[in-house]
């Protein structure tokens, strides 16, 4: 178990790193930054952007759920070829043809979406 | 030691936040929450030598299914305006069944004989995934691209516009 | 690691051949269906009827192979061609059902036909499962579509709360199937059943993990069959699904769950048999009880068949909780045969009252039927007779092995009470009866000669109910050998038990 922890060493001093630098950055803008009193006017959007119209919790599109869901189908699809993309060299041409057939079924349902107007936002 | 505490501190989050995404009444707490119920097991994932698994989990539940959620919860209208919160149900039935369940399960897997696999190592696992995919396992390798395809349908008829009159 | 090939896949195109058919069809009408307007879309009903034709056929070449594909993932066995018949004829009337009814109750669609394709896909891959995660990915396939399909009827509320309930029931225990598959792979180390088997053959004190997995797994195939206590999603998934996929829902998918359930319990789990076999005691004696107690007061009569469809689960319990008795899995098979063609039937007339739009589906809908639709009400008539086991029709010779099964396998308590619970079921069967023949008052119903899929359904149901009541020998002859060849025993005694 030790070669495990030692192996993935870097990774977490990665993570504990970057939630130190976030974290840090908060913190040193709460320490340092300039304090104010929050009004409406300093809410609003300076010199970019357009001002806010309406209330944010209004009802979206069906739309924007369907492409979240079509996101998470493909996503999970692209999961499964991973494992083939490593060893794709060694299984040969049974293990193309069979990852083939895989990408086969995916490019259908990517050509039924299209055609059913899930991908379009008029 | 080290593997012990990291294991400690991982399920703690997990269990902690799992505990939060239950019984939070606000639902985008419980949302967010999920980030690291879904993290923690991750870790533990780590642990167990299971690197694709890790990235798996990483790559669905905290990039995909979490982040589609939170879409959903922030994108829905007055969803923090509504009490999650079953009362339909009486606490004390669903604190005896899960104390029942937990008990049963905690019994189990203090009194049984595991199938001990070979002792995990640091290798990449990745490679033979692919192995077993493609080789004893394609049947379900390929099935699994037939269920996305179903749920892909699934999806588009749950969410299609209604154009006719 | 040597390059593939496809003997070190165990590749086989006999086990997949049925299975390849069908995706084809459902691929094929999923693409043409967005080149095709809606109000068309019957003619893809018509590429799935090919399509489950052409399964069919493959399947017929695998009969009496009794051997295992792609590493013991599939079985191609006479078990499996059994219910993958029973599947497939089920999904070829749930669509000839469809085909007008969808027209008129605006469902048309291409997604439609190929959500039903799919579906019996999954139902295929359980009945041939020879891995825990073939069984899982099947019912996956099978559950995804079902639900879809459920709530297909958009603006219809009941259809989205059927839809809801459905799905999140479903998914709720699917989660309990896959814990139990989990739990079954810790302490075994294996999905494959005959490996599973072996496993527990050799342990001489029984693992808790083992139990917990197996628990799991009654409460996961507990759901998908709809035994009490795990019924509560089926009355209103019923009620408000369209109709023929309720139909649909109370055979193809009720069989399919059966087919994973009865193989995994009998060929991988039967060494824990003793363990097992008293809680499916209780949840026979649960199901039948409450689904028969809960249909006497129903007025909806999609309601009424979802109870006892719910009462039908407990009787096919009944041989399965028979387990010592090997005779019992014939039976049970036979059961669920009858059962698939007594409620096609059933169901058949009650999608001819249904005009989807206008929903008829009360119990006093059907009062004065006889009067303008005698050949309706017959066909109804014969399959309530039939579910209340009346001789000479296929329930009651279903009934009369299963609970001869387990008398012989000494549950005579258990079988009193599936006697005990026939009794009343006939109260509301024959109630039905009453208000078809001896009431006046009921719905209009659109002549039957427009609709020759629903007729043919319904006729195809009746058929089968009455074949199998008056000379059911062949096929109890074919259930016992399909039985017995997922055991992988010869049939010793197929006509021992035979009147």
């Amino acid at each position: 178990m030790d070669t495990i922890v030692s192996a993935w060493f870097p990774i977490a001093v990665t993570i504990v790193v970057s939630a130190l630098i976030v974290g840090g950055m908060v913190t040193v803008n709460r320490l340092l930054g300039p304090r104010s009193a929050r009004n409406k006017v300093k809410g609003e959007a300076f010199e970019c952007g357009n001002p806010p119209s309406g209330s944010a919790w209004n009802r979206f599109s069906i739309r924007f759920y369907l492409t979240a869901l079509l996101f998470l189908i493909f996503d999970v699809e692209i999961v499964f070829l991973y494992p083939w993309a490593v060893e794709l060299r060694e299984l040969g041409m049974v293990g193309f043809v069979e990852a083939l057939i895989f990408i086969a079924v995916l490019v259908v349902g990517l050509v039924y979406a299209w055609q059913r107007g899930a991908l379009d936002f008029e | 030691m080290g593997p012990l505490i990291t294991f400690y501190a991982l399920a703690l989050l997990a269990i902690v936040s799992a505990a939060i995404t239950a019984f939070s009444r606000n639902i985008v707490h419980s949302a967010f929450a999920l980030f690291g119920a879904l993290a923690g097991v991750a870790g533990i994932y780590v642990l167990l030598g299971a690197d694709f698994l890790f990235i798996i989990q990483i790559f669905i539940y905290i990039g995909g299914i979490l982040v589609v959620t939170i879409f959903a919860v922030m994108l829905t209208q007055g969803i923090a305006d509504v009490n999650v919160s079953n009362r339909a149900v009486g606490v004390l039935p669903a604190l005896v069944t899960a104390g029942v369940a937990g008990g049963v399960m905690f019994y189990a897997i203090i009194h049984s004989s595991w199938y001990h696999a070979r002792p995990g190592s640091a290798t990449p696992t990745t490679y033979w995934i692919g192995d077993a995919f493609l080789g004893p396992y394609v049947l379900p390798f390929e099935v699994a691209s037939l269920v996305l395809l179903a749920a892909l349908i699934g999806a588009i008829v749950i969410s299609r516009q209604e154009v006719r009159e | 690691m040597t390059p593939l090939n496809l003997t070190t896949i165990d590749f086989s195109w006999l086990a997949i051949l049925p299975l390849i058919a069908l995706s084809v069809g459902a691929i094929v009408v999923m693409l043409a269906g967005t080149r095709v307007d809606d109000e068309d879309s019957a003619a893809l009903g018509f590429i799935v009827l090919v399509a489950l034709l052409a399964a069919f056929l493959l399947t017929m070449f695998e009969l009496g192979q009794n051997t295992a594909a792609f590493r013991g993932s599939l079985a191609v066995d006479d078990y499996a061609v059994f219910f993958e018949v029973i599947i497939i004829i089920a999904t070829a009337l749930t669509v000839a059902m469809s085909l007008e009814y969808a027209a008129d109750a605006g469902l048309a669609g291409a997604e439609y036909y190929a959500l039903v394709a799919f579906a019996a896909l999954g139902m295929l891959l359980m009945a041939a499962a020879g891995d825990l995660i073939i069984i899982f990915l099947g019912l996956e396939t099978m559950s995804i579509a079902v639900y879809a399909l459920a709530g297909f009827i958009r603006r219809d509320a009941k259809s989205n709360e059927a839809a809801i309930k459905y799905f999140l029931l479903g998914a709720f225990s699917t989660g309990f199937l896959l814990y139990g598959i989990a739990l079954l792979y810790g302490a075994t180390g294996s999905v494959r059943l005959t490996a599973i088997h072996a496993s527990i053959a050799a342990r001489t004190a029984v693992n808790p993990l083992l139990l917990l997995g197996l628990g799991m797994l009654l409460i996961g195939f507990g759901f998908k069959v709809a035994a009490v206590p795990f019924h509560m999603w089926t009355p209103d998934a019923y009620e408000g699904a369209p109709t023929p996929i309720t139909a649909f829902m109370a055979v193809a998918v009720k069989l399919a769950a059966f087919a994973g359930f009865l193989r995994i319990f009998f060929t991988s789990l039967d060494p824990l048999a003793t363990e097992w076999s008293p809680v499916l005691w209780a949840l026979a004696v649960l199901s039948m009880t409450a689904g028969n107690v809960i249909a006497l007061v129903q007025s909806n009569i999609k309601r009424m068949l979802a109870y006892s469809a719910i009462a039908h689960a407990g009787y096919a319990l009944v041989g399965m909780a028979a387990a010592n008795g090997r005779e019992a899995g014939g039976a049970v098979l036979y059961y669920l045969l009858a059962y698939a063609f007594t409620s096609l039937g059933a169901f058949g007339v009650v999608v001819a009252l249904d005009r989807g739009a206008e929903s008829h589906a009360q119990i006093d809908d059907y009062r004065g039927l006889a009067r303008d639709h005698p050949g309706l009400a017959a066909a109804m008539a014969v399959c309530l007779l039939s579910l209340t086991g009346v001789p000479p029709l296929a329930g009651f010779v279903a009934k009369f092995y299963v609970f001869a099964a387990a008398l012989n396998a000494g549950f005579t308590g258990l079988v009193i009470i599936a006697v005990l619970n026939s009794v009343v079921s006939a109260y509301y069967y024959v109630g039905v009866i009453v208000a078809m023949y001896m009431r006046e008052g009921g719905v209009a119903v659109e002549s039957m000669s427009r609709r020759p899929g629903l007729l043919i359904s319904i006729a195809v149901g009746v058929a089968g109910v009455i074949a199998l009541g008056i000379y059911p020998q062949p096929y109890m002859g074919a259930a016992v050998n399909a039985f017995a060849s997922a055991l992988g025993r010869p049939a010793l005694h197929a006509v021992s038990m035979l009147p």
